[in-house]
Order: C-alpha cells, then sequence, then structure tokens
C-alpha cells in the first residue's frame, strides 16, 4: 500500500532521517516508534508531502509519490493528522471539516461530515464551536475527522494520545480500529507504547533517525532486547 | 442633539475608514506585512469616481468602474510588487510598499495634474432632515448605508462560502490549507481585489464629499489606517471594523471640544497612544 525505499529527509543540512524503508500492508496499524527526537514527525511530514525528501522514494500503492505536493498526495488519499494538530483554530468545527473536504464536491459535504460525526459523535454536539476553544481531546477527534474528510486510504496520526485523559484515548484508538476494519491503513506515531502495542499489527523502531527495528507487533512483543531497550515493556 | 450630530458624523468618517483599514488588516492577516501602498488604491478609485461620473452622470457606474480597476491593480501591486519578495524579512515589503506609495502619488500627478479633479455636477449633495432640526447630506447617508451593506455582504461570502471559509484556513494556517487544496495563489488574489475595492469604494465617497480629488489625498488615510488596525488589533477584521467607527467618533467629538490644540489628524494619533499606553495590544485584540 505504502512503500518507503532508503528515504532520507531533514532541514537544511541536518538529517532527521535516514535510509528508510518501511512497507505498510493495505488494511493494518502500524506504529511508529522511537524516543523524542528519533524523527518519526519528520518521517510523517515527508511522507505527506511537507518535508522535501533527500534521496530515497515513497511508493503510494503503484504509483511514485515523492516528487508530489502535500495537495495531490492529499488527492491521491494520504491524510495525516500532524504533530500538534494545527486545527483552523478560528474556525468552526463544521468549517475545519468543510476545509478537510475542499478536495471533493461541496454536494458530498455533508454526507462526509455526517461519517465522521458518526464515527466522533462528540463533534456532532460541537459542530458550531470553534475550534480553538475545544478540548483537547475533542481537538484530536476534529484533527483525525478533517482528514477523513479527503476520504484517505491512508491516515498517518502524529502523537494521538498526548495529553488527553484515557477514556479519550480509548475512544479514538475504539475509532482507529473501526476505519482499519473498514480497511483502511494507518500509520501511528506514539509515546505512549502499551497503548500501540494494544492495537498495532506491525511496529517500526526509530534512534536518532535510522530504523533499529521493523516486524510485526507480535514479534516485537517476543523480542526480549526490544521489549527492554525500546518499548520498556516487561 | 449636537451629541447625535457628532456621532453620527463620526460614524460616516469611521465608516470611510472601515472601508480603507480592511483591506489593510487582510492583507496583514494574510502575509505579515504593512501594505502602505494599499492608499495609493484608495486614490486611484477616487479618481476613476470622479472621471466615470464626469463622463456618464452615473454614480452608480463610477463605483462599479472604480472598484473594478482598483481590485484589478491591487492585484497586480501583489503579483509584481509582493509576490516576488515574499520571502525576504517583512520591512523589505514594507520599504516596497512606502516607496511604491510615493511613486504612485507621483504618477497621478503626472497624468491627472497637480491640482485635483472636481465633479461637474456632483451627486447626492442635497440635504435630508432626519428628525428634531438634524439633517444629512444624501451622499452622508448613503456612506453609511453602503458601507454596512457591503460588509454585511463580505462577512456573508466569507462565513458562508467555501471560498470564504477556505480564506480564513490560510490565514489560521496557509501550509494546512494548501495540503487540503485551497489555492493560496486564488486566496492572495481575492483579499487583494477585495480589500483594493473596499479602498476604491471609500476613495468615491471620500472624493465626493469633499467635491475634490487629488494626488495627495491618500497620505493622511494610509498612516491611518495603519493606526486603526494597530488599535484594531492586527490582522482581526471586527477589531478593524470597531477601531475605524471608535476613531470616527473620538475625531468628531475632538475637533469640536479640543479643535482649538489639536488638529482632527493630531486627535487621532494622541488617540492611538494614548490607547496603546493602555492596551499594548490594540483596543479589541483577545490575546
Ligand atoms: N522544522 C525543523 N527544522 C529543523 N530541525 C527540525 C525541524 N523539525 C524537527 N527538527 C529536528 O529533527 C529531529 C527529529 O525531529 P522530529 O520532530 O521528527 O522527531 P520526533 O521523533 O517526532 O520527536 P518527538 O517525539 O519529540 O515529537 C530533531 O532533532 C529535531 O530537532
Ligand atoms: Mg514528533
Amino acid at each position: 500500500m505504502l512503500r518507503i525505499d532508503n528515504l532520507t529527509c531533514g532541514y537544511g543540512s541536518f538529517l532527521a532521517m535516514s535510509d528508510l524503508s518501511l512497507t505498510l500492508r493495505p488494511g493494518t496499524i502500524t506504529g511508529l516508534l522511537g524516543a523524542n527526537g528519533a524523527g518519526k514527525s519528520s518521517t510523517l511530514m515527508c511522507i505527506a508531502g511537507h518535508v522535501a525528501a533527500k534521496a530515497g522514494q515513497v511508493y503510494f500503492g503503484e504509483r511514485d509519490v515523492t516528487g508530489l505536493t502535500p495537495t495531490e498526495r492529499v488527492r491521491q488519499g494520504i491524510a495525516i493528522s500532524p504533530e500538534g494538530r494545527r486545527l483552523f483554530k478560528d474556525l468552526t468545527v463544521e468549517d475545519n471539516l468543510r476545509v478537510g473536504g475542499l478536495i471533493h464536491p461541496a454536494a458530498e459535504f455533508k454526507r462526509d461530515r455526517d461519517r465522521v460525526i458518526d464515527l466522533f459523535p462528540r463533534l456532532g454536539e460541537r459542530i458550531t464551536s470553534i475550534a480553538g476553544n475545544l478540548s483537547g481531546g475533542e481537538q484530536q477527534m476534529l484533527a483525525i475527522g478533517r482528514a477523513l474528510m479527503a476520504r484517505p486510504q491512508l491516515m498517518m496520526i502524529d502523537e494521538l494520545s498526548l495529553g488527553l485523559m484515557p477514556k479519550v484515548i480509548d475512544l479514538c484508538y475504539r475509532a482507529l480500529l473501526t476505519l482499519r476494519d473498514e480497511g483502511m491503513t494507518i500509520l501511528l506515531v506514539e509515546q505512549n507504547t502499551d497503548r500501540v502495542m494494544g492495537v498495532a499489527d506491525d511496529i517500526c523502531v526509530l534512534e536518532s533517525g535510522r530504523r533499529v527495528w521493523s516486524g510485526s507487533a507480535a514479534a516485537a512483543r517476543n523480542d526480549p532486547t526490544l521489549s527492554a531497550a525500546f518499548l520498556g515493556l516487561h | 442633539m449636537l451629541y447625535v450630530e457628532l456621532i453620527a458624523q463620526g460614524l460616516v468618517q469611521g465608516c470611510i475608514y472601515a472601508a480603507i483599514a480592511l483591506g489593510l488588516t487582510l492583507v496583514y492577516g494574510l502575509l505579515r506585512i504593512l501594505h502602505v501602498a494599499h492608499a495609493a488604491l484608495f486614490t486611484l478609485g477616487a479618481y476613476i469616481g470622479v472621471l466615470t461620473t464626469n463622463a456618464t452622470g452615473s454614480l452608480a457606474l463610477a463605483f462599479v468602474a472604480a472598484m473594478l480597476v482598483s481590485g484589478v491593480a491591487g492585484v497586480a501591486v501583489f503579483r509584481l510588487g509582493y509576490q516576488p519578495i515574499l520571502n525576504r524579512p517583512p520591512f523589505v515589503a514594507l520599504i516596497a510598499s512606502i516607496g511604491l506609495y510615493i511613486a504612485a502619488e507621483e504618477i497621478f500627478r503626472i497624468v491627472f495634474g497637480a491640482s485635483g479633479l472636481s465633479f461637474v455636477a456632483a451627486p447626492l449633495q442635497s440635504q435630508v432632515p432626519i428628525f428634531g432640526g438634524l439633517q444629512f447630506k444624501q451622499a452622508e447617508i448613503a456612506v453609511m448605508l453602503g458601507t454596512a451593506l457591503i460588509i454585511a455582504v463580505l462577512a456573508y461570502l466569507q462565513n458562508r462560502t467555501r471560498i470564504g471559509v477556505a480564506c480564513q484556513a490560510t490565514v489560521s494556517d496557509p501550509q494546512m490549507a494548501e495540503s487540503f487544496g485551497v489555492s493560496l495563489q486564488m486566496v492572495r488574489d481575492i483579499n487583494f481585489f477585495v480589500g483594493s475595492a473596499l479602498a476604491a469604494f471609500a476613495g468615491v465617497w471620500v472624493g465626493l464629499l469633499n467635491n475634490l480629488v487629488e494626488p495627495t489625498m491618500g497620505s493622511v488615510p494610509a498612516y491611518k489606517a495603519l493606526a486603526i488596525i494597530v488599535l484594531g488589533g492586527l490582522g482581526s477584521v471586527q477589531g478593524t471594523l470597531l477601531a475605524a467607527l471608535t476613531l470616527g467618533i473620538i475625531e468628531s467629538f475632538g475637533t469640536i471640544y479640543l479643535g482649538k490644540v489639536l488638529d482632527r489628524n493630531a486627535i487621532a494619533f494622541a488617540f492611538l497612544i494614548a490607547v496603546l499606553l493602555v492596551r499594548p495590544q490594540g483596543m479589541f485584540a483577545s490575546k
């Protein structure tokens, strides 16, 4: 579904990620783990087209999307809920969703919006609220909802659980499982390792801009070195 | 009765300030540029307005022509003047903008003459009695109604259309907005067009109320509009509208009660300084 070959990206001469290869299987959740500054967000922003690749390729389906702009990638079916969420803070919930769906005809907005509300009923209750006034959990739902409005096949979410209450995290993770069961492919960046291990099919661990481990979640759980060194599991 | 009259006069002036300053706010919100040359589009609009009225006798046509010409000229200023230097520090654009304004004044002088133009038969000049002996020029009433209408239409378009929402999203986070399919070029063009057309709208009214259009008529509005958007909290549309109306009314009272010591423009700036001493973030800024 998404295949990354020897991808290198960074800012100026600084390399945030070097030589990353990774394949996402369709309809699965892949957890991208690593310490602060490991290069997780940079990798996601590079796949979304916001950070330029210095070397390597990104294939989406059969297509090489490495040179495409962020908009073209959204049209191809790649959406992101970025680090910090980056909502349109002065706009209402509904208008944030509207912008998320701009690449589709206006006549289809209501149907797509209602699908997002089915997934996150809370957003329906806050539909006329200003995004900047939402709680952290509601903002995260809106960031995911806004990305869903583009009807992506690949959904990338950065720091899903950061700063959220456990109940809200549960709700967001249930939504992710629903999306995966509908066939969506998900790439998830998390600090909260336990949570990721609970839902992920595959795991990729980054350290200082390099991939240090990748494989199935089951293999990750059973790998004693990995558990101790990177995941802090017992 | 004097108070009512002063408030009404202040509102007339405030509406004109609002129409000028809105364009500046739009540009600042979008690009963080202090667009001084905006005042040249105000003057351009005034010239097109007086020329069209004198040629055709139709004020309505004059407004349409002035707003279209200034709107297109505003887009040209953006594309030729600002677009090439967008990734430089903001003061570069500010200097370019001041240069553009000075050049425009000279061009108006060369093309239309130094002494200015007047309406051959200025329309909307007769007095309309309102109540209790209070009278207004037709043009003054029309300024208030016209500005209110145009702002209501713009507010509607901004909140109820996809393009309007896309413009707001771009102000909030251009990179994200663009990734969801918003064309930054289109949003910027639209904002310059609308802002410049509003300046032209104000220019035609000022020309009509003074029955004079001259090359330097934009210089006072140029810096006063900057003062207004600072008062309004830089980039806030509602703040700008309130600041413009407030300033109009303050000036109107000031010229009666302080007119012996300070002229109209000095009052405006004394007010600006006083407000900024108390609220450095502007009168109506939330943060
Ligand atoms: N815009 C930027 N300009 C320059 N350097 C950056 C930029 N963004 C990130 N970096 C650097 O790139 C490296 C990787 O950052 P990145 O944000 O991708 O890591 P991360 O794994 O997401 O970390 P965190 O868990 O803290 O979010 C860090 O050293 C960071 O300082
Ligand atoms: Mg990060």
